[in-house]
C-alpha cells in the first residue's frame, strides 16, 4: 500500500474543495492535496453551462465552468497536487485517509488536517414516494444535465419536471434550448423552490408553466416512461382526490432536493446535525473531530456557489490554524441559538475567543417567506449584527457577518418579519 | 364435491348472492364459472373450491362485471417466428428463467441430456424471483402434508451446499417468533406444531428470559417465544444469476428475450415451441413460467389449474440504519392478524432492512407497479418491528407478483394428457427456499420418463457444480483491496460510490456466461446503482461501460428489457467524451 503524508487533504475538487485548497496553500500550508473522484476537478460546476455564478464574489455573471476554472487556475498556479480518478473509501478519527485509484492502488494518506468537500447528491424518485412502474426515463436533474451538457445525449423528447428548485428551473431552459419539449414544472410546495431570477430567466421567458401545490403521484410504462399523473395537494401536502391529470411524456426530471453526502463523515463518527444533514461545525467549519473540517454542500446545502467557496476558505483558515496549534480546542463551545423564523443554520456553535479577523459568518434559511424583515444576531440583549431585507424566502440563504470587534459571548439569530 | 362447494358458498353472506357454476371432471378438477362484482370475490370463491379436500385442482373462469382482462393475440408473432424457423434443438426446454427454471436447468445439466432455457425477458430472474424478501424459509409455515411443506424443509437444507458451490451471499441468522398475548400464543403454538409435523429441524419454543438477554432491544415483555435455527436470507436475484451461470457453464443454452407464443405437440415427447426468437424443438418441456404457467399449460390444452396473481411490495431501507436484533425477529402483530396478510421485517445479507411483502390479489399478472396502499402496509410492518425507521430511510421499493393457485400448493408433475410436458407451477413463497428440492423432484420425473421411454441418459462427465468466487471489493481489507488493484487496475476505479462497486467487478460480470446487457442487469449482479442515490451518479458510467464492452451505441443501452433505452437520442455529435477531450 502506498503511503503519503500531507498537511491538508481536501476531499472533493468542487467549488468548496478548490477554494479550500487554494486558501490553505496561500496561508502557508506546504503540502496540500486534493482527492477528486472524477477525471478532473470542478465538481458539478463542470456540467453547469448556464451563467449566474460568481455574482456575489466577482460581481459578474460567469458560467459554472468559468467559475470553477478561476479556482482551478489558482490551484494550478499554487502547484497544488491533485489526485484525480481517486475515490476516498475511509477517513479515520486520527486523520488517516484510505483512497484508491487505478495507478496507485490503495493509498494510505496521513494528514495534518482534513477538509471534507464531497458535496451533495440528489433525492430520488423513491425518496419522494412516486408510485407506479419502474421504467427508463425517470432521472434526477443532475443526471439529465450531465447527459446533455457533458455527454451530448438527450434523455427524452417530452419532459415533465418535478421540483422548482434551481436545478429544475435551469434544466427546463436547457432542455427547451436543446429542442426538447418541457410540458411544465410542478412544485409540491405552495412557493417557488429556487431563486426568483431563475424563474424569470428559465421559465417565464420560455413560456414554461409553473404549477405550485401540485405533484407527480404515479408513473406509467413498463419499459420506457409513457406518462404520469399530476395531482394538486392540500396544505398538508396530501394529494387532493379528483384533481388528477394525466400527462403523456417520456421523461420525468426530478429536482426534488439535495442531500449532503456524508457517508465518510458518518462512518468516521463525526457528529451530525439532523437539520442540515451535514456535520455540526464551528466558526472555522471544524467538525466534532479535531482537525477535520467540512465546507460547502457537504456541510449544508447552499443556494449560491459563492457561499460554498467562502466556507471552503473558512475551513482552510481553520485547518491552517489547527496545523499551527492555534485552535482553541480547550475552550468550551457556545451553541448558536436559532430564534424566530430561523430554519437551517450553519455553523451551529462557536468558540467566543476564536473569531478571527475575518469575523464570523452565519448562514441561515428562513422557515417561511417574509417581507420587510430584519436579520438580527444578538448576544443576550445586545445586537451584534442587523440587516434589513425587503424580502426573505426559504430557498435564498441569508448571511450574517459578525465582526470580531463585536466579540459576542453568546449568539442568537432571528429574522423578525 | 359440488354439494360441499354449494353449501360453503351458501353460508358465505358476501358471496351467496352470486350464481356460480361448478363442474368436476374425472381428475377431480373443478371448473368455476359466473360473474361477480370484484376481483377479490373471484379469488375468494376460488379458494372456497380449493379448500375442499377432495378437489384436486381449480380452474377459475369467473369474471368480474365490467372488468375486461385483455387476452393477447399472438397470431402475427407466431407467423414471424415460423418464418425464422427452427433456431435450436434440445432435449429439455425450460420455460421461465426464474429460480425454479434455473434450478431445474442446472440440476439437469448433471446429465447428458441437452438442456435449454427460454425467458420472455432479456435477463434471468425477472419475475417473482427477483422481487421477494430473499427469505430461505425453514418450512414451519407451510401447511402440514402439502408438497410445499415437504419440498420447503428439504430445499432449505439443500441451500447450504448450494451456497458453498455457487458462492452467493447467504446468512442463516435464524429467527425468533415472539408473542405478547394469548392469541399470539395460539399462533406460535400452531407454528411449532406444524414445524414438528413437517420435520423442520431446530424449530421449538425458546425461553423468553434467555431471548431477552440475547436480544435486549425487544420491546415490552413477550410471554412466549419460538426459535428457528434454519431461517436464512439471500439476495434472491443473485442466487438465480449464479444458478444460471453455473447451468450455462455446464452446457445449458439460455435463449433470452424469447417470449413463448405457442406450443405444437408433434407427438409424445416431441414439441415445437414457438418463441419470439424463432422455433425450438424439444423432447421435454418444463413449464416454470411463474404467473403465466397456466397460460403455458393452456398452449398444450391441459390447463387444469388457474394461477391468481398476488402482488407484494417490499421497501428497502438505507443500510446505514441498523437492524436492532442479531437475528430475524418476527412478531405476531395485531395489525397483521387483522389484515391476515403476513410479511415480516428482516435484514438482507448485505445489511439493508427490508419489510413486507404486502399481499394484494390482482387480475393483472404482469402488474409490478407499486401502489400506495401496498407500500403503506409494508411500511407498517417495518415500523412495528423497528420503531425508529423513518420514511426518509427508504431508498427504494419494488413489487413482485406471486404465482398462487387455489389449492395454495405447488403443482409439480408430468401432465396426465401430454407426455413430456412437466409442470412446475404455482411456485410461490416459500418457493425460493424449496427450489433445490423442486429441481431434484423434476430431475426424478424426467429421468424416470427417459427410462420408461428408453432414452439413454448418462452422467455429464464435465459437470462442475462450483462457480469461481466473485471479487467483492467492498468487503476486503484495505491491504486486500490494494493487492486486487495491483492484479487488475480496474478494481481501483470505483464506479458506484454508494455501494463501492468497481469497474473491475462490472467487467467481471459482463464477461460471465449470462451476459448482462442492461443497466439493471449490471445492478443485480454487482449492486452498482443499488445504493442510496439509486444510480444518480453511476448510471451514466455503467451505460458507458456497457456500450464499450458490448460494442453498442449509448442510445442502444437499455435500463431493463428491449424498449427501455436510457437515452432517447444523440444531441451534439461534436460533443466529445471525457476520454477524448
Amino acid at each position: 500500500m502506498k503511503m503519503l503524508n500531507c498537511d491538508v487533504a481536501v476531499i472533493g475538487g468542487g467549488p468548496a474543495g478548490l477554494a479550500a485548497a487554494a486558501k490553505a496553500r496561500q496561508l502557508g500550508a506546504e503540502n496540500v492535496l486534493i482527492l477528486e473522484r472524477d477525471i478532473r476537478s470542478g465538481g458539478i460546476l463542470r456540467q453547469c453551462v448556464h451563467d449566474g455564478f460568481g455574482l456575489v464574489r466577482f460581481g459578474k455573471r460567469m458560467s459554472g465552468g468559468q467559475y470553477a476554472q478561476h479556482f482551478l487556475d489558482e490551484v494550478n498556479e499554487l502547484g497544488i497536487r491533485q489526485l484525480l480518478n481517486t475515490m476516498v473509501l475511509e477517513i479515520t478519527k486520527d486523520r488517516v485517509i484510505y483512497a484508491c485509484n487505478e495507478t496507485d492502488g490503495m493509498l494510505r494518506i496521513t494528514c495534518g488536517a482534513i477538509i471534507l468537500a464531497m458535496g451533495c447528491r440528489e433525492r430520488t424518485r423513491q425518496q419522494v414516494f412516486i408510485m407506479g412502474t419502474r421504467p427508463a426515463g425517470i432521472l434526477t436533474a443532475g443526471a439529465v444535465q450531465r447527459y446533455i451538457n457533458i455527454e451530448g445525449y438527450l434523455p427524452g423528447k417530452k419532459a415533465v419536471i418535478l421540483g422548482s428548485g434551481d436545478i429544475g428551473l435551469i434544466m427546463a431552459r436547457r432542455m427547451t434550448l436543446e429542442g426538447m419539449e418541457v410540458e411544465g414544472v410542478y412544485e409540491l410546495m405552495p412557493t417557488l423552490g429556487g431563486l426568483r431570477r431563475n424563474k424569470v430567466q428559465c421559465l417565464d421567458e420560455f413560456g414554461i408553466p409553473l404549477h405550485l401545490s401540485t405533484t407527480v403521484t404515479q408513473v406509467y410504462g413498463e419499459q420506457r416512461l409513457e406518462g404520469l399523473t399530476v395531482q394538486q395537494v392540500d396544505e398538508n401536502r396530501n394529494p387532493i382526490p379528483g384533481t388528477e391529470r394525466y400527462i403523456e411524456c417520456d421523461l420525468l426530471v426530478l429536482a426534488v432536493g439535495l442531500i449532503p453526502e456524508n457517508e465518510l463523515s458518518i462512518a468516521a463518527g463525526i457528529e451530525m446535525d439532523p437539520t442540515t444533514r451535514g456535520p455540526v461545525v464551528d466558526e472555522s467549519m471544524m467538525t466534532s473531530i479535531p482537525g477535520i473540517f467540512a465546507c460547502g454542500n457537504v456541510a449544508a446545502v447552499f443556494d449560491l456557489v459563492d457561499y460554498v467557496s467562502e466556507t471552503g476558505e473558512t475551513a482552510a483558515r481553520g485547518a491552517v490554524r489547527f496545523l499551527q496549534g492555534e485552535i482553541c480546542a480547550d475552550e468550551p463551545y457556545v451553541q448558536i441559538e436559532k430564534g424566530e423564523n430561523v430554519g437551517v443554520m450553519i455553523p451551529q456553535r462557536f468558540h467566543p475567543s476564536c473569531i478571527g479577523d475575518e469575523g464570523l459568518s452565519v448562514y441561515l434559511r428562513v422557515t417561511k417567506p417574509l417581507e420587510k424583515c430584519v436579520l438580527l444576531a444578538k448576544d443576550g440583549d445586545r445586537e451584534v449584527y442587523r440587516k434589513r431585507h425587503d424580502i426573505a424566502l426559504p430557498p435564498e440563504m441569508l448571511r450574517a457577518d459578525i465582526k470580531k470587534d463585536a466579540a459576542p459571548a453568546a449568539l442568537k439569530l432571528e429574522v423578525n418579519g | 364435491m359440488i354439494e360441499t362447494f354449494k353449501q360453503l358458498l351458501a353460508k358465505n353472506e358476501q358471496l351467496n348472492k352470486y350464481d356460480i357454476g361448478i363442474t368436476i371432471d374425472e381428475d377431480r378438477v373443478a371448473t368455476l364459472t359466473g360473474e361477480v362484482d370484484t376481483w377479490q370475490q373471484v379469488v375468494d370463491i376460488g379458494h372456497i373450491a380449493g379448500g375442499i379436500k377432495e378437489i384436486y385442482s381449480v380452474v377459475n373462469n369467473i369474471t368480474v362485471k365490467g372488468l375486461e382482462i385483455p387476452v393477447p393475440d399472438y397470431t402475427k408473432e407466431i407467423e414471424t417466428a415460423r418464418k425464422i424457423g427452427v433456431i435450436h434443438e434440445t432435449d429439455v426446454l425450460v420455460i421461465g428463467a426464474g429460480v425454479s427454471g434455473c434450478s431445474v436447468a442446472r440440476t439437469m445439466s448433471k446429465h447428458s441430456l441437452r438442456v435449454a432455457v427460454v425467458d420472455m425477458h432479456d435477463d434471468v430472474s425477472m419475475g417473482a424471483s427477483k422481487a421477494n424478501s430473499g427469505a430461505i424459509h425453514p418450512g414451519h409455515m407451510a401447511k402440514a402434508g402439502t408438497l410445499k411443506a415437504k419440498l420447503n424443509v428439504k430445499g432449505n437444507a439443500m441451500f447450504t451446499q448450494l451456497h458453498e458451490e455457487l458462492g452467493f451471499d447467504m446468512k442463516r441468522r435464524g429467527g425468533y417468533g415472539i408473542g405478547y398475548d394469548e392469541e399470539d400464543k395460539k399462533v406460535l403454538e400452531y407454528i411449532v406444531k406444524t414445524a414438528k409435523l413437517n420435520g423442520v429441524p431446530g424449530c421449538d419454543f425458546f425461553p423468553v428470559d434467555e431471548l431477552l438477554k440475547l436480544e435486549p432491544n425487544i420491546k415490552g415483555r413477550p410471554i412466549i417465544a419460538t426459535h428457528n435455527t434454519t431461517m436464512g436470507t439471500v439476495e434472491p436475484y443473485e442466487v438465480v444469476i449464479a444458478l444460471a451461470n453455473s447451468a450455462a457453464l455446464n452446457g445449458v443454452k439460455f435463449i433470452l428475450g424469447a417470449q413463448v407464443y405457442g406450443i405444437e405437440i408433434l407427438g409424445d415427447r416431441d414439441f415445437t415451441v414457438i418463441t419470439r426468437k424463432g422455433l425450438i424443438r424439444t423432447k421435454y418441456i418444463v413449464n416454470a413460467a411463474g404467473v403465466h404457467a397456466d397460460d403455458v399449460a393452456e398452449m398444450v390444452d391441459d390447463k387444469f389449474f388457474t394461477i391468481h396473481a398476488r402482488r407484494g411490495t417490499i421497501p428497502i431501507f438505507d443500510k446505514r440504519i441498523p437492524y436492532p436484533y442479531s437475528t430475524g425477529i418476527g412478531t405476531v402483530s395485531k395489525t397483521r392478524n387483522v389484515e391476515s396478510k403476513g410479511g415480516g421485517c428482516g435484514m438482507t445479507p448485505e445489511g439493508n432492512i427490508n419489510s413486507g411483502p404486502s399481499a394484494t390479489e390482482t387480475p393483472y399478472k404482469d402488474d409490478t407497479a407499486t401502489y400506495k396502499s401496498d407500500l403503506d402496509y409494508a411500511m407498517r410492518i417495518a415500523y412495528s418491528v423497528v420503531d425508529y425507521l423513518k420514511p426518509s430511510d427508504v431508498i427504494t421499493y419494488f413489487t413482485g407478483v406471486r404465482a398462487a393457485d387455489y389449492k395454495e400448493d405447488f403443482i409439480i408433475g408430468m401432465s396426465k394428457k401430454v407426455c413430456g410436458f412437466v409442470n412446475v407451477a404455482a411456485i410461490q413463497s416459500p418457493g425460493f427456499a424449496s427450489s433445490p428440492a423442486v429441481a431434484e423432484m423434476v430431475e426424478g420425473i424426467i429421468l424416470d420418463d427417459c427410462k420408461a421411454a428408453d432414452i439413454p441418459v448418462e452422467d455429464n462427465p464435465n459437470y462442475d457444480p462450483f462457480l469461481k468466487p466473485k471479487a467483492n471489493f467492498r468487503r476486503l481489507s484495505h491491504e486486500e483491496q490494494d493487492r486486487l488493484i495491483q492484479e487488475n487496475p480496474k478494481y481501483g476505479h470505483v464506479i458506484c460510490r454508494c455501494e463501492t462497486i468497481t469497474e473491475g467487478e462490472i467487467l467481471d460480470v459482463i464477461h460471465s456466461p449470462i451476459v448482462p446487457t442492461s443497466v439493471d442487469a449490471i445492478k443485480r449482479r454487482t449492486r452498482a446503482g443499488m445504493g442510496r442515490c439509486q444510480g444518480g451518479f453511476c448510471q451514466q458510467k455503467v451505460v458507458e461501460i456497457l456500450a464499450r464492452e458490448l460494442g453498442k451505441d449509448w442510445v442502444e443501452i437499455n435500463l431493463k428489457d428491449e424498449g427501455s433505452n436510457v437515452l432517447a437520442a444523440h444531441n451534439r455529435e461534436e460533443a466529445t467524451t471525457d476520454e477524448d477531450a
